[in-house]
C-alpha cells in the first residue's frame, strides 16, 4: 500500500501545483457569487423604459400606473428591511411603510415617510411619458426610432405605447422589442383590476371588502405526526424541513464535487499515456494499486476544494454574523444539526466514495484509451450525459424526493448515489436503503473490474478509442470484426 | 538474497490477435553478466522483454525473474528503461528519480541523496530542480536511465538504451553500464547496434520474426559464421568462378568492385583461398584475411531466418489449395 500512498501523493501534488487548480479554487466561489448576484446587478443597470398610452379619458392609464407603483412598493418595502421581508414579519419602518400605502400615498411617499434615504428608492424600469402623438400611425416613427421623445434622461426612442381603441374596445400594445413581456403583464393586471373595481362599483360592493375577507382567510398549517405521542405539537418547523434542506445540498454538493474533479482523472492518465510512462509504472507498482494511488489523490483534490469553500463559507458567515438575525441564525443551526445525524450523513458519505468510484474509475479508463483530449471528447459525450442525468433527477427530487419517478431512477446504479441523499429524509423502508447500497457496491466493484481492463488494455497494449468502438462493432449481430 | 538465475525464459509465446510476436523463446541470464539482447526491428525484442517483467504475460511457456514468476517484490530488484520513454514533464529530474526510487522501495532521504549523486555524476546536477521540459532529448533520457538504476538494482533491463543518444552520450552510457556491471548487477540491454554490443556483450541472444536465432557467446557467434579474406583484384576480373569451384562461398565486394570477399568455413584456411587464386592466374592486389564482426553474424542469421520464413510461407501457400480441394 506504500505504493498507493506514493501514487497519491505524487499525483496530488502534481495537480496543486498546476495554476488550473487554483484558478477553480479561488474563482469557483466568486462565479457562483456572480451567477448569484448577476440577475440582481442586470436589473439594476437595465434602463428606463419610456412608455405612453394614448387613451381618450385617464382611467387605463391611471390604473397602469398605480399597478406599476404597487411593483415598486414591492421593491421598496424590501429596500427598508429585507431581512424582516424575507420572514414575513412586519418591522417598524415596514409598520410605518404600509401605513402610509393605506393613506393612499404612492410607493416613494411612503418609502420616505417609513425613513427610506431617497438615494435607495427601487429605479423604475418603465417611466409614463405625455404621448407626442395622438394616433397609432403618427407613432410609428417614435417607437422605430426615426423621431425621438422627450424624457427626464434627454430625448430618445420610445418604447411602446398603448392605444386605447373605445370603438373597437381593445387596448393595442406597440412596440419594437417583441421579447419583453413586463410592461404587457403590468397592462393586464391594471386591465383585470380596472373591471374589477368597476363590476365591483356596479354591484355597490366596497373593495374593502375584500381586502377584509383576505384577511379573515385562515391559514393553512403544515401538521406532521410526531413518533414520539408526548410531543403535542405536530406543526411543521424548521427543524422537520432541515433534513430535506441538508439532503438536497449533499447530493448537489456531491453532484458537483465529482462533475469538478473527474477531469482530473481523466487529463492525468491522458498524459501519462502520451508520456509514455506506463511501463515505468507498472513494474514498480501493482496496477489496482496504482489505480488507486490515482483514486485517491484525485479524492483528495475534492476534499482539500470542499474544505477551502466550507472554510470560506464559515468566514464569510462569521464576517455577516452581526447581520444575521437570531431566528435565522437559530434556522441556520437546526440546519447543521441535522446534517450531523448518522442516518443522513453515514449513507451520504458511502455514496459519496462509491459514487466517486464508479465515475472516477470511468474516466481513468476512458484517459488510459487516449494521446489526446481531442481523442477523448468523442466517448466523454455518453459519459457526460450519464452525469448531467442525476443534475435533472435533482430538480425532480426537490419537489418530491418520494415520488415514484425518483424511487424508481434511485435504483439505477448510477444515479443512486446522488438519488438516495435525497430520499433518506422521507424515511424509505431500511432494508431499500441497504438494498440500494449493496446494488450500488456490487456495481461500483464490477466497474471498477472492467475499468481496470480497459486501463490495462490502454496502458499495457496501447489500446485505443479505436478498439473501443471496434469492441461495440463486435457486439452488433451480423457483424464481423473486420467490419468493424 | 536470493542466489536463482535473474531471468529465466521457458518456451514463452506472445500472440497480438493472429500475430505471433514471440514464439517460444528459450534463453536464460546468467548472475552477473552482460547479455545484449539483438535483432531487427519487429524481432518481439521489447514483447520479449516486457514479459520478463510481467507487465505482458505469455499466452504459453513461462518467464521467472530470481526464480519465481514476475512479481513486485522481485521486480523492485530491477531497473528497467522501457523502449517508449517519457517523463513527467512537470516534474523536475531531481524528483522524477527519487519518485521511482522510492517505489522501488528506497527511503524519502536516500533516493533524495541518490538522485543528487546520480545527477552529479551524469553532468546534470544544473538542471536537478528544472522542470523536464527544459532538458534536451538526450538529458531526459539520461534522466530516465538514471530513474531505472537509482535503486541500486541487481538486474537491469535495458530495452533500446542507446537509442536517441548521440555519440558521446552512447559512449557515458557504456561507460555507465560497466560501472553497474563492476558493481555486481546484471545486465540485459537490447539493440540493433551491434558495435554496442560487441564492446559489452559476454553472452547475446539474436532474434528474429519473433524467434531466437542465436544464443551464446560472443565467440560462438564468430565461430558460427567463421571468417572471410578479402582479396583485392586488378581489370575486373571474375574471381567468382574459380573459388566457387574450389568450394569457397565468394561475393563480390559492394564497397570496392575489384574486392572479393570470400567467406571460411570453420574447414577452411586464407591460405587455401589465396592459392586457387594464384593458381587461377588472378591479378592479385591485395590480400586482406578478415575477422567476422558481429554485424556480419547479426545478418547472416537474420537473412537466414527471413529467408526460412518466407520458404515456410511459400510452403503453406502451396500446401492450402491442396488442402481445399
Amino acid at each position: 500500500m506504500y505504493s498507493t500512498y506514493l501514487v497519491a501523493r505524487r499525483d496530488y501534488l502534481g495537480y496543486v501545483s498546476a495554476w488550473g487548480f487554483w484558478l477553480g479554487l479561488l474563482f469557483t466561489p466568486l462565479i457562483l457569487g456572480i451567477f448569484m448576484f448577476a440577475p440582481m446587478l442586470a436589473q439594476n443597470s437595465q434602463p428606463t423604459r419610456y412608455f405612453t398610452v394614448i387613451e381618450s379619458g385617464t382611467e387605463f392609464t391611471e390604473a397602469l400606473r398605480a399597478e406599476i407603483d404597487k411593483s415598486l412598493a414591492s421593491e421598496a418595502r424590501t429596500r427598508l428591511d429585507p431581512i424582516a421581508v424575507q420572514q414575513d414579519k412586519d418591522s417598524e419602518a415596514l409598520t410605518t411603510f404600509d401605513d402610509a400605502r393605506e393613506q393612499g400615498n404612492t410607493a416613494l411617499e411612503a418609502f420616505l415617510t417609513a425613513g427610506g434615504e431617497p438615494g435607495t428608492f427601487p429605479k423604475a424600469d418603465f417611466v409614463e411619458i405625455p404621448p407626442p402623438a395622438s394616433s397609432s400611425s403618427e407613432l410609428a416613427p417614435f417607437l422605430t426610432g426615426e423621431a425621438q421623445v422627450e424624457t427626464p434622461e434627454g430625448p430618445q426612442a420610445l418604447f411602446a405605447a398603448f392605444v386605447v381603441n373605445a370603438d373597437t374596445n381593445e387596448i393595442e400594445y406597440w412596440s419594437e422589442n417583441l421579447q419583453a413581456q413586463t410592461l404587457i403583464r403590468y397592462a393586464n393586471s391594471a386591465e383585470g383590476s380596472l373591471k374589477l373595481d368597476k363590476a365591483l362599483a356596479e354591484a355597490n360592493v366596497d373593495r374593502a371588502l375584500l381586502q377584509e375577507a383576505a384577511d379573515e382567510r385562515r391559514e393553512v398549517k403544515q401538521q406532521r405526526v410526531r413518533a414520539v405521542p408526548e410531543q403535542t405539537n405536530s406543526e411543521v418547523t424548521t427543524a422537520d424541513r432541515a433534513p430535506f434542506i441538508v439532503s438536497i445540498m449533499m447530493a448537489f454538493s456531491l453532484w458537483f464535487l465529482i462533475f469538478s474533479v473527474i477531469n482530473y482523472l481523466l487529463m492525468g492518465t491522458i498524459e501519462e499515456r502520451s508520456n509514455k510512462i506506463f511501463d515505468s509504472l507498472l513494474t514498480s507498482v501493482k496496477l489496482p494499486h496504482l489505480l488507486a494511488g490515482k483514486l485517491i489523490a484525485v479524492l483528495l483534490l475534492a476534499l482539500t476544494l470542499m474544505s477551502f469553500w466550507g472554510l470560506f463559507s464559515t468566514v464569510a458567515t462569521f464576517f455577516a454574523s452581526d447581520r444575521i438575525p437570531p431566528d435565522m441564525a437559530a434556522d441556520i443551526g437546526t440546519v447543521f444539526a441535522a446534517a450531523a445525524n448518522p442516518a443522513l450523513f453515514i449513507p451520504a458519505i458511502i455514496s459519496f466514495v462509491l459514487g466517486y468510484l464508479m465515475f472516477g474509475s470511468l474516466f481513468l479508463a476512458l484517459g488510459s484509451l487516449c494521446d489526446t483530449i481531442q481523442e477523448a471528447q468523442t466517448l466523454m459525450t455518453p459519459l457526460f450525459v450519464m452525469l448531467m442525468a442525476p443534475l435533472a433527477m435533482l430538480a425532480f427530487a426537490v419537489q418530491d424526493a418520494d415520488s415514484a419517478l425518483i424511487q424508481i431512477m434511485a435504483w439505477v446504479p448510477v444515479f443512486t448515489p446522488f438519488l438516495l441523499i435525497l430520499r433518506i429524509p422521507t424515511e424509505p423502508p431500511i432494508w431499500e436503503v441497504f438494498a440500494q447500497l449493496g446494488l450500488m457496491a456490487v456495481t461500483t466493484v464490477v466497474i471498477l473490474y472492467f475499468a481496470t481492463r480497459v486501463y490495462r488494455a490502454g496502458a499495457v497494449h496501447g489500446a485505443g478509442v479505436n478498439d473501443v468502438w471496434a469492441f461495440f462493432g463486435k457486439l452488433v449481430p451480423g457483424k464481423k470484426a473486420s467490419e468493424s | 538474497m536470493n542466489v536463482a538465475i535473474p531471468l529465466k525464459m521457458t518456451q514463452a509465446t506472445k500472440w497480438f490477435g493472429n500475430f505471433k510476436a514471440v514464439d517460444k523463446l528459450d534463453f536464460d541470464v546468467p548472475q552477473g553478466s552482460i547479455v545484449g539482447f539483438l535483432g531487427p526491428n519487429g524481432a518481439g525484442k521489447s514483447t520479449s522483454l516486457r514479459m520478463a517483467l510481467g507487465v505482458l504475460s505469455p499466452d504459453s511457456g513461462q518467464t521467472e525473474l530470481f526464480g519465481e514468476a514476475p512479481n513486485l517484490e522481485m521486480l523492485k530488484r530491477v531497473g528497467f528503461l522501457p523502449e517508449e520513454r517519457g517523463l513527467y514533464k512537470k516534474m523536475s529530474p531531481r524528483q522524477i528519480i527519487t519518485y521511482f526510487a522510492r517505489l522501488k522501495g528506497m527511503s524519502a532521504r536516500d533516493a533524495k541523496a541518490r538522485a543528487d549523486e546520480l545527477l552529479e555524476s551524469m553532468g546534470l546536477g544544473g538542471f536537478a530542480k528544472s522542470r523536464v521540459t527544459k532538458l534536451s532529448k538526450g538529458m531526459a533520457q539520461k534522466v530516465q536511465i538514471l530513474s531505472a538504476l537509482a535503486h541500486r538494482p541487481d538486474f537491469l533491463i535495458l530495452d533500446e538504451p542507446f537509442s536517441g543518444l548521440d555519440p558521446v552520450n552512447q559512449q557515458a552510457l557504456e561507460d555507465l553500464i560497466v560501472e553497474e556491471h563492476k558493481r555486481g548487477a546484471t545486465i540485459v540491454f537490447s539493440t540493433h547496434v551491434m558495435e554496442h554490443a560487441e564492446r559489452l556483450c559476454e553472452k547475446i541472444v539474436m532474434m528474429a520474426r519473433g524467434r531466437k536465432v542465436f544464443d551464446g557467446t560472443l565467440d560462438d557467434a564468430f565461430a558460427a559464421l567463421g571468417n572471410s579474406v578479402l582479396i583485392g583484384v586488378s581489370e575486373g576480373y571474375d574471381l567468382g568462378e574459380p573459388m566457387y569451384n574450389a568450394g569457397f562461398v565468394t561475393k563480390r565486394d559492394d564497397t570496392a568492385g575489384d574486392n572479393w570477399r570470400i567467406t571460411l568455413s570453420p574447414t577452411q584456411d586464407p591460405q587455401q583461398a589465396l592459392r586457387v587464386a594464384i593458381d587461377a592466374g588472378a591479378p592479385i592486389t591485395s590480400f586482406q584475411p578478415q575477422e567476422s564482426r558481429l554485424r556480419d553474424v547479426f545478418v547472416s542469421l537474420v537473412s537466414a531466418a527471413e529467408a526460412q520464413d518466407l520458404t515456410d510461407t511459400l510452403a503453406a501457400d502451396t500446401a492450402k489449395p491442396k488442402e481445399a480441394a
